[in-house]
């Protein structure tokens, strides 16, 4: 691809032509370029045949109650209630986002606490837990008390002997 | 699509013909929206049978977009061209059918030959054979299989240009986008058409 018209920038010129939807005076200019550029001449060739392609494809004729049916919803919709309405009008669309953001919510918050589960063990065995921390305290204050008891004991000893006379 | 009535984006000009008919239809004439049912409705059903690949479905849209229509008719203002709003309601439907996963059934059906009786070209005065016929199912499915495997956006624009024959600024503001955008998606678009097609070369020959 070597030839700046075939570039995303300018392409549209030559899908234009193979459209035969350029004017003739673009056409003129292109068809001179064609004549030197084996690049577009390739370009048009495909194009040409995709497009040739793409005519082939014909759907098949329109229902023939097609209108009869939408007299028939038109009606409906105008005798229905107003929230039969309302809900009409946001059945296609506007609340489809709101389903995969619910979806997405819910996936965290169980990711959560799937995550986090000595929260949940903390919580759900709350009755047991302060006995267990209680007890460790306990004894730690114990420890303490112990430490300081013997720390008095230590100085009342030590003054002791300094004042006893030898 | 009520969101998407009286908000189009794009220059002003003069009502167009079918503008003008809706706004018979938004004084109470029903008459001009039958006249302009009757104008669009091939068009309309083709479009999204090509966009869905689902016949019923495409009909269920299509009157959707009708219903759409003549529902918001009282608050309608031309302030685009009347088909630029039309597809853009039917463009959004389709996308969001699409979007949706609802499509699996209109996949599966690439292989129904429900579309398309014939190849007239190659039967001007005679009925197909079966190996013609076979042939013309045959190409037609790599037709259809390739337009289905554009990227939704693309996919609407290239049926736009194609069929609908719209200029690159009303494609624009059919998918609420800029023209060089629209450029950029056909671009890709029919590249990837053509090294799908390209070997189909025009008269049949393979």
């Amino acid at each position: 691809m070597n030839c700046p018209l075939r570039k995303e920038e300018t392409a549209h010129i030559l899908l234009d032509y193979s459209a035969g939807r350029l004017d003739a005076a673009g056409a003129g200019v292109l068809e001179r370029h064609l004549e030197n550029c084996p690049d577009c001449a390739a370009f048009r060739m495909e194009q040409t045949a995709v497009w040739d392609a793409l005519d082939e494809w014909r759907p098949a004729p329109v229902s023939i109650d097609f209108n009869r049916r939408l007299w028939q919803r038109i009606d409906a919709a105008d005798a229905a209630p107003w929230y039969a309405r309302l809900f009409q009008s946001i059945r296609f669309a506007q609340w489809q986002p709101v389903l995969p953001l619910t979806a997405a919510i819910l996936v965290v918050a169980a990711g959560f606490l799937l995550d986090h589960p000595a929260d949940r063990v903390s919580l759900q065995a709350a009755p047991a837990a302060p006995s267990v921390s209680v007890t460790e305290a306990d004894q730690v204050e114990q420890t303490l008390d112990d430490i300081q008891l013997l720390r008095q004991l230590n100085a009342e000893g030590a003054g002791k002997a300094k004042t006893i006379p030898e | 699509m009520a969101q998407g009535v009286n908000t189009l984006i794009g220059a002003s000009s003069a009502p167009d013909l079918d503008a003008q008919l809706m706004l018979r239809v938004r004084d109470g004439d029903e008459e001009s929206f039958r006249l302009l049912l009757e104008k669009h409705r091939n068009a309309l059903v083709h479009f999204l049978y090509r966009m869905v690949q689902d016949e019923a479905v495409s009909e269920e849209l299509s009157q959707e977009v009708f219903l759409r229509v003549f529902r918001s008719r009282g608050t309608y203002e031309p302030t685009a061209k009347f088909t630029t709003w039309l597809f853009r309601i039917a463009t959004h439907l389709a996308l969001n059918w699409l979007r949706d996963g609802k499509n699996e059934r209109g996949q599966t059906r690439l292989d129904d030959d429900r579309d398309g009786e014939s190849p007239a070209r190659e039967v001007a005065d005679r009925k197909p054979t079966v190996e013609q016929r076979m042939l013309y199912q045959a190409r037609l499915r790599e037709v259809r299989s390739a337009i289905a495997l554009l990227p939704e956006k693309q996919r609407a624009a290239v049926l736009m240009h194609k069929y609908e024959e719209m200029e690159y600024s009303q494609i624009a503001n059919v998918l609420d986008c800029s023209e060089s955008a629209v450029k950029s998606l056909l671009f890709r678009a029919y590249e990837s058409l053509r090294a799908k097609l390209a070997h189909m070369v025009a008269g049949g020959a393979r």
